[in-house]
């Protein structure tokens, strides 16, 4: 614990961040950013951020409230054009290719970039309607045969099937909260994204369900490219291989995770992750 | 005193007890700096005090009210024995009314008619048995007011739990009052009901349901020549179908589009402004929207229907449907685009992080998430749209014609519920009993609809947390 007076010093030194230290760079990058200003409204958010998603790893975003890392995360599928008033600057690349040109229509490219959201939020429909929602809104299965093999499959792969083969019929939102974000999981897998971005999708579960939700990720990875957004630094530190530390909408510090939770350069990011702020 | 006198005395005394009250609680507890070791405020004690001040006696004054002419009629009558043993009911009526007008009229000359002598004597009976009725009862009003403050007030100890009591009898007031709507409901029930049946007795149910002529006219002398008096109401009811059907066709289109629009395309500012503009034409006074009907639109329907080809009446059911299609649309597009927003974002979020498109979001997850919000809005519409008078009475005309095509002139339920009851009516001729038989239908039938309303809302609601 720090006294106010402390903690007030620490916050002084916000606006001595010059840059980002470590390595925010990959060498088989599946996305990078480049330079990336988010504004709402007047207001900005994210601040000149760099930095690149390694293929097939878990990069977590940590850092306190307010410091833009939802913010970011939702750029990257383009969730924010969703919200009138954000306005976003920079360079998104997703293998190479632009993804905020007039080329790149979002409806595809969310397809490719799925999205695992904070709160479980399952349709109100069937469990076998909330996985085959997306391959049927995109065609994937051309008979019933093969969506029930692409919800079979993404169930198996979320680690739902198990528990949920019984009752596929029964409404999503009978499920337990761990369980509904397994399906939300399950549902996302199903539409074959390349990318999974997840905001802090296990902040609403009990430690148990985080436990196996933390498993799932890991295993997902061996498939996908993950990006997470967690409250948690001991959920960053098992399961991702690079933290980024955000804050006040700028990068401070980003490298590989265990160089991070042993060895912060940064000031900021030691005070954060040995929690004296934050 | 007269009773509303008392009212104002016993709301006096209410008032003077309530202060009372609260002197006394000081008291008890020992002081104003002691009052916090009372189990309620004094305040509380006061307001106690004075509802046991007013509502006993309120309560008792109601009831004296309600049977006081009858038992000052009864007291009459026995008094009169002789002059009125072989008159009928309605003959003695008339005579007790002669003697309240007397009552209230003393002026007049007495003369030796033994007739006139029994009369003025009657009347002199009852203004004595008025007056002692009215002190009777506020003897009896006040005694109960300070017999029950007096009552109260005794029970009162720094542990009497005041704060309870108080809450038990708002309680009570507010079932009161829940229990007044509840009545009126089944008053005009239970009269629609008794009329109808007399309306029944008179027409058998079967001409009535299934008669497929209305011409409600009966000769009131036998030399008339107008009117059969025939009371099929199936034209009415195909008629009110016809414009209610194409009022829906088009207010829940327009309606629910205007509600997609308004949820999810519009920017803020738009739909700011859009939206109270959109429930000023629910505001639009429905004489107006009648007159527009009758004035504007048939007269269009017809030249545009002549340039067609096609015969339009110049009241016809096709104008008085859109027009009240057009005055409905705001009950449908207002709460259909409150049921939507009402989605939680995270559903549509959900959806959209998918890669799916934001028709496709509507179609697929907002819609069905808002059923129920949709379908009450769509039923209200539907109501407001069966019970709508004024539109129809001046753009559909008052021909019962028995149709299907909406270009000619149809009459509806409620059109003829107004004719059969505007104007000079005897109140016990088919004619008009028949009025409250329509009125009856309309009534069940809305009934009916607000339960498969219920039905529906109730198998699709979902539950998102």
């Amino acid at each position: 614990m720090v006294d106010i007076s402390s903690s007030e010093s620490l916050l002084s030194e916000d606006t001595k961040i010059n840059g980002t230290v470590g390595n925010c760079f990959a060498d088989d990058a599946k996305m990078s950013m480049r330079n990336v200003n988010v504004f709402y409204g007047d207001k900005q958010a994210i601040n000149n951020i760099s930095l690149d998603l390694a293929r097939n790893q878990v990069t977590a975003l940590i850092g306190p409230s307010g410091c833009g890392k939802s913010t970011f995360l939702r750029c990257m599928n383009r969730m924010n054009d969703t919200i009138s008033i954000c306005r976003v600057e920079g360079e998104f690349k997703l293998d190479d290719e632009d993804i905020y040109t007039k080329k790149m229509d979002p409806v595809l490219l969310r397809a490719r970039v799925g999205m695992v959201f904070q709160k479980p939020n399952p349709f109100p429909k069937s469990i076998y309607e909330n996985v085959a929602y997306g391959p049927k809104i995109h065609g994937l299965a051309s008979n019933k045969a093969e969506l029930d093999e692409i919800v079979i499959t993404s169930l198996q792969k979320a680690g739902l099937f198990n528990e949920v083969k019984d009752r596929l019929d029964e409404s999503g939102t009978s499920l337990s909260g761990g369980q509904q974000q397994r399906l939300c999981i399950a549902r996302s897998i199903a539409v074959s994204p390349e990318v999974i971005l997840m905001d802090e999708p296990a902040s609403a579960l009990d430690p148990i369900a985080t436990a196996v939700i933390e498993e799932l990720i890991d295993e997902l990875k061996e498939k996908y490219t993950i990006a997470i957004v967690t409250h948690s630094m001991q959920q960053a530190a098992r399961i991702s291989q690079t933290t980024a530390y955000f804050h006040m909408g700028q990068l401070v510090e980003m490298g590989s995770t265990s160089q991070i939770f042993t060895n912060p350069t940064h000031k900021l990011t030691e005070n954060y992750i040995t929690g004296r702020f934050g | 005193m007269n009773s509303s006198t008392l009212i104002f005395v016993i709301l006096l005394l209410a008032l003077f007890s309530y202060w009372f009250a609260i002197q006394r609680a000081i008291k008890i507890a020992g002081g104003i700096t002691k009052v916090k070791h009372l189990t309620s405020l004094p305040k509380q004690f006061g307001l106690l005090t004075a509802f046991w001040c007013g509502i006993p006696s309120l309560i008792i004054l109601l009831v004296w009210g309600i049977f006081e002419s009858s038992v000052i009629d009864s007291f009459l009558i026995s008094s009169l024995a002789g002059p009125v043993d072989n008159l009928s009911s309605d003959q003695l009526s008339l005579y007790l009314n002669d003697i309240k007008v007397m009552a209230e009229q003393p002026i007049m000359q007495i003369s030796n008619d033994p007739e006139q002598q029994s009369l003025s004597q009657a009347v002199n009976y009852l203004v004595t048995l008025q007056s002692n009725a009215a002190w009777l009862k506020s003897a009896l009003i006040l005694l109960i007011s300070v017999t029950s403050v007096s009552y109260i007030l005794s029970r009162f100890t720094p542990e009497y739990q005041s704060r309870v009591k108080m809450e038990g009898i708002v309680g009570g007031v507010l079932w009161a009052c829940s229990g007044i709507a509840l009545l009126t409901t089944v008053g005009i029930i239970l009269s629609v009901l008794f009329e109808s049946i007399q309306f029944f007795s008179a027409v058998p149910p079967w001409e009535f349901l299934f008669g497929t002529e209305w011409s409600p006219q009966i000769a009131m002398r036998s030399d008339q020549v107008a009117g059969s008096g025939a009371f099929g109401a199936v034209p009415l009811f195909v008629g009110t179908l016809l414009i209610t059907a194409i009022a829906m066709f088009l207010a829940v289109p327009v309606g629910l589009m205007i509600a997609i629009y308004l949820s999810q395309y519009a920017s803020a500012k738009l739909r700011g402004i859009a939206k109270p503009m959109l429930e000023i034409l629910a505001g639009v006074p429905t004489v107006v929207y009648g007159f527009f009907a009758a004035l504007t639109v048939a007269p269009l329907i017809r030249d545009f229907g002549g340039w067609l080809g096609l015969s339009v009446a110049s009241e016809s059911a096709l104008a008085a449907g859109l027009v009240m299609g057009i005055m409905i649309i705001p009950f449908v597009s207002s709460l259909s685009d409150d049921a939507i927003s009402a989605v939680p974002d995270s559903l549509k979020e959900g959806s959209l992080g998918l890669g799916a498109t934001p028709s496709e979001t509507i179609k697929k997850v907002l819609l069905p998430a808002a059923i129920p919000g949709i379908v009450g809005a769509i039923l209200l519409a539907l109501s407001r749209a069966i019970g709508e008078t004024m539109i129809v009475v001046m753009a559909a005309g008052m021909a019962a014609n028995l149709t299907a095509n909406p270009l000619e002139s149809v009459t509806t339920v409620t059109v003829q519920i107004v004719t059969l009851l505007t104007g000079d009516q005897e109140f016990d001729s088919p004619k008009t009993l028949a009025a409250f038989a329509l009125g009856l239908m309309l009534f069940v039938t809305t009934l009916i609809l607000n339960i498969i309303a219920l039905k529906v809302v109730r198998k699709y609601r979902e539950q998102y947390d």
